[in-house]
């Protein structure tokens, strides 16, 4: 499928990406030449060659990585930022939506600069070993010339690396996507020990292996020395003196750092309140909605909750995302929660106690309030709703909700406004019958799955030269199928720009 | 929470491993640092390792994701049989390709690394994992059914028995056109 330019730049061209790789590369260049030819470092250079160059230039853009990657995962910030409609722009909004990327963009960056980094490191211990200074001895990290390597590895910048990149192994083996769907703990439990991953690298900082020389202007490195009875300009005033850089990566990783705990600070203390489970409703197909109540918490449509319960797992915390948001009038909050997986079926099983009578199983009439009447306030000129489903009775989760919205649709002359297409994707042994009270739905109700390229053609083609947002929330054939048609450019000059649900 | 498939995580340790296995070989040998006859090894091993674990296992319960293009090898490791099916042969192999890694700098962080992976294989063959391979379903095809090959057992439906019989005082009207062409047998 061709891809647009224009569609492309929409949804893939985030400025976010093009400045971070720009910042990479700039300092890794500038990192490389400093070490390559600033005087300061020429005698170091003269030992070490290439080695002191690659390690140095890596470790910058670790620093810059190490300090980035922790900023998208603070998510109360973000939340903060991305709900302040004033301050921020749709494009900023979806840039934040990225976040998860980035993290795992800066994480990769971190994983693959540390390759080069250790390699480096490698080759500058062989040559501090082969190459030992006779005549600058204070340049020197290992104590005699051809001192075996191991003993220069035993050094605090020695043991502490090792130990750095064991941490990065484990946590970078257990964030492959096949570990995170098979078993989400190993992978949560291995990527704590981001804490220890960032004491580790304060220390290994501190070792001061590589030094500067501080008197330049006394020495100029290559001048000739103090002996010399030849007359020349360049004769050296001084010996070298050689200090250890102050480790600059404090500066880079102390902010973020900060950062990050005051976050999980807040993240626990907010998690401290208690919750009230209000009601139970049981739906067909194995799902179960539960209100709840907190006081003091509120939400926006669109924003997700995780939910511990300590009877059921300490430690395991799992996202819903909201169905039901507090509103002024009501403070009531609910999730639809699918029973799979043996953390909810505990948790209903906890819920759903034999003696309670008040389950129901048909699903609950949601009170909202809507705007009235003035829809021009809202950007939003038209929504269609598109919803696939393998079995009939799915579609009782929200039937209710979806009827109420239709009618109130219509009863305000604004039926266009909101298009409903259901489609039921499991097409044998179908016996469709639908309760008169949800008529509207039995008649957008399509069997078989939608063919989503000509479905967004239609789409185009009703709102020409527009932008289209597509929110999609689903398993990864269909996010994939339309993020793809989302970049292909269709004829009729709509932007379509493409959203997906992630817990991120 | 569930039971948790630490074959993976090891799969996962020890693909990492042979990679840094491999890239520390590297080093050493262009390096040409003392000890290269490790580094030479290292890329060996290094290269071994990946091969051996480049495909996935299925999982026991759920869904497998299986790597890319990861179906040649899947065939060379399932035709190993039992050595590559059990994880005891795994850990003990990597535990014991690991080892001269740790003779020289270079390959030292390989050598550790599929140290643990070795570790996490142990465990989980005491758990009674085994590598299984993802192959694709083959469709079994539905055996054509088999034509009809004897005639009919019924003649074909009439009408009822008072319009067959004859009708000698009307024969013009009791005659129709047959909506298919009756030909005479030839025999």
């Amino acid at each position: 499928m061709a891809v647009s330019w224009r569609s492309w730049t929409a949804n893939e061209g985030a400025k976010h990406i093009v400045l971070w790789l720009s910042a990479n590369t700039v300092l890794f260049w500038k990192t490389f030449t400093l070490y390559c030819y600033g005087p300061q470092y020429y005698y170091l250079y003269k030992m070490l060659g290439l080695g002191l160059c690659l390690s140095r230039a890596s470790a910058a853009v670790l620093n810059l990585n190490c300090c980035l990657v922790l900023l998208p995962m603070c998510r109360a910030v973000l939340a903060i930022l991305r709900g302040s409609q004033k301050v921020m722009s749709r494009k900023a909004r979806r840039l934040l939506d990225k976040s998860k990327t980035f993290h795992v963009a800066c994480g990769v960056a971190i994983c693959l600069f540390s390759v080069v980094h250790v390699s480096a490191h490698l080759a500058n211990v062989y040559s501090f070993s082969l190459l030992y200074s006779e005549e600058f001895p204070s340049l020197n990290i290992a104590r005699h010339k051809g001192e075996v390597s191991w003993c220069v590895c035993f050094a605090v910048p020695g043991v502490t690396g090792v130990l750095l990149v064991f941490i990065l192994f484990l946590m970078f083996t257990a964030s492959s996507h096949g570990i995170r769907v098979c078993s989400y703990e190993i992978f949560w439990y291995t990527h704590n020990l981001f804490v220890v991953f960032y004491m580790v690298l304060l220390v290994h900082v501190a070792g001061g292996a590589l030094k500067y020389q501080t008197n330049v202007e006394d020495h100029p490195p290559g001048c000739l020395g103090s002996n010399w009875t030849g007359g020349s300009d360049n004769v050296c005033r001084a010996e070298p003196h050689f200090q250890a850089h102050f480790p600059q990566t404090w500066l880079w990783v102390s902010g973020p750092l900060c950062l990050y705990c005051a976050e999980r600070l807040y993240r626990y203390v907010r998690s401290c309140g208690r919750v009230t489970v209000e009601s139970v409703v049981k739906h067909p197909c194995g799902v179960v909605e539960v209100r709840m109540l907190k006081s003091g918490f509120t939400a926006r449509p669109g924003q997700y909750i995780v939910l511990n319960c300590p009877s059921v797992s300490s430690f395991e915390c799992h996202p819903f995302t909201l169905t039901t948001c507090p509103t002024g009038t009501e403070a009531t909050f609910g999730i639809h929660m699918r029973v799979l997986g043996d953390w909810t079926e505990r948790f209903v099983e906890l819920l759903l106690s034999e003696d309670s009578a008040e389950t129901e199983t048909l699903p609950v009439v949601q009170r909202r309030t809507y705007p009235k009447g003035d829809w021009q306030h809202y950007k939003l000129r038209r929504l269609y709703f598109v919803w696939v489903c393998r079995e009939l009775g799915s579609f009782y989760w929200f039937a209710d909700l979806l009827c109420g919205l239709h009618q109130k649709l219509w009863q305000e002359n604004r039926p266009d406004y909101l298009n409903i297409q259901l489609y039921l994707s499991k097409t044998e042994a179908l016996q469709v019958c639908v309760g008169r009270q949800y008529q509207a739905l039995s008649a957008r109700l399509q069997v078989g799955r939608p063919r989503w390229p000509e479905l967004l053609d239609d789409i185009g083609k009703s709102n020409k030269d527009k932008r289209v947002g597509v929110f999609c929330c689903g398993p990864k054939g269909i996010s994939k199928a339309l993020h793809q048609l989302c970049n292909s450019g269709r004829s009729c000059g709509t932007t379509f720009e493409y959203n997906k649900e992630s817990f991120g | 929470m569930g039971k948790i498939e630490w074959a993976m995580w090891a799969n996962e340790q020890a693909l990492a491993s042979g990679l840094i296995l491999l890239t520390g070989g590297i080093v050493g040998v262009a390096g040409q640092f003392a000890g290269w006859q490790f580094a030479a090894y290292g890329v060996a091993a290094g290269v071994f390792v990946c091969l051996l674990e480049y495909p996935r296992g299925r999982r026991a319960k759920g869904t497998s994701v299986e790597r890319t293009g990861q179906y040649c090898l899947t065939v060379c490791v399932k035709a190993f049989g039992p050595i590559t099916r059990n994880y005891y042969v795994r850990a003990f192999l990597h535990a014991a390709l690991c080892v001269p890694g740790g003779f020289m700098l270079a390959t030292v962080l390989g050598c550790v690394c599929l140290g643990i992976a070795s570790l996490i294989y142990l465990l989980a063959a005491i758990r009674g994992e085994q590598w299984l391979p993802i192959l694709p379903k083959t469709e079994t095809r539905e055996k054509p059914r088999e034509s009809i090959k004897e005639p009919p057992q019924n003649p074909p439906p009439r009408p009822p028995a008072d319009l067959r019989r004859k009708r000698l005082e009307d024969v013009e009207g009791a005659a129709y056109v047959n909506p298919i062409p009756v030909t005479g047998s030839e025999d």
